[in-house]
């Protein structure tokens, strides 16, 4: 049996030819990899936060958010219940975020709460001085990064997903493919 | 997909450039004071931004919801002695 290591990805953007030569074994190694640190920079803030608990996002989401364009939909997670709420759901979430993307499982889906996330960390945090060297900075890039992840998948890749993918469940829902990775 | 993308390179590249040559470079500092002598105002590019992310959010549960199904993974083959 052969093994073919490049790939000839025949396709068009706004009616040309633009196809492209993959290699096989960088696009499945690059991928996973990017997954791996993205995952694991989310699994480190994560565990940061649950390791010294109690967390407390009150000077982000009751602060910071003030001055961001995000201030009317994050008011309402300011204090009470909806700051209790985000105290929990952000370390909990880049925790699983962080745990998905290194193990492969559910891929699509972590990658996009990981940009959901960091869509909050770019507004908030830009006006606050993130943006000092213009709008292209480190969360607009790893937020563009858990895009990447989300567009092309990996969990494929030695991932959790390669065995999910393969249940009744999802040969049956199809769709459900669009979660994994 | 190219309307996300676009905004996105509108409100950070292209306002971007004319900033850099015609306006502000460096809208805010390291300890986050606002710099207001920008041709477009930093709340304006945001926008501009958000909208190019959301346009991409919109595009990807149209995709999940109203695009055909992507293929089932076939079941793996039985292994045969020959």
């Amino acid at each position: 049996m052969s093994t073919q290591t490049s790939h000839r990805l025949e396709t068009q953007l706004l009616g040309r030819d633009v196809s492209v030569t993959l290699s096989g074994p960088w696009t499945a190694y690059w991928i996973r990899f990017l997954s791996f640190i993205m995952g694991w920079y989310f699994l480190h803030a994560g565990l940061d936060k649950l390791v010294n608990w109690p967390f407390d996002a009150g000077w982000f989401v009751g602060g910071a958010a003030q001055a961001s364009i995000l201030a009317p939909i994050m008011a309402p997670f300011a204090e009470g219940a909806g700051l209790a709420f985000v105290n929990v759901a952000v370390p909990v979430g880049q925790t699983l975020i962080g745990l998905g993307l290194i193990f492969g499982g559910f891929t699509r889906v972590a990658a996009f709460f990981g940009a959901f996330l960091m869509t909050f960390f770019y507004f908030v945090n830009g006006p606050g001085g993130a943006w000092a060297h213009g709008m292209v900075n480190g969360d607009l890039l790893a937020l563009l990064l858990f895009v990447t992840v989300v567009v092309f998948g990996s969990g494929k890749v030695f991932g959790l997903d390669g065995y999910l993918r393969k249940t009744a469940v999802v040969r049956n829902h199809p769709r459900l493919q669009y979660l994994l990775g | 997909m190219y309307v996300g993308g676009g905004l996105l390179l509108f409100g950070a590249v292209v306002i971007g450039v004319v900033e850099t040559l015609f306006g502000s470079p460096h809208a805010v500092t390291g300890e986050g004071q606002i710099v207001h002598e920008t041709l477009v105002p930093l709340e304006v590019r945001s926008f501009i931004i958000l909208a190019g992310l959301l346009v991409w959010l919109l595009y990807a549960v149209y995709k999940l919801t109203s695009a055909d199904p992507p293929a089932a993974t076939p079941e793996p083959a039985p292994e045969t002695a020959d």
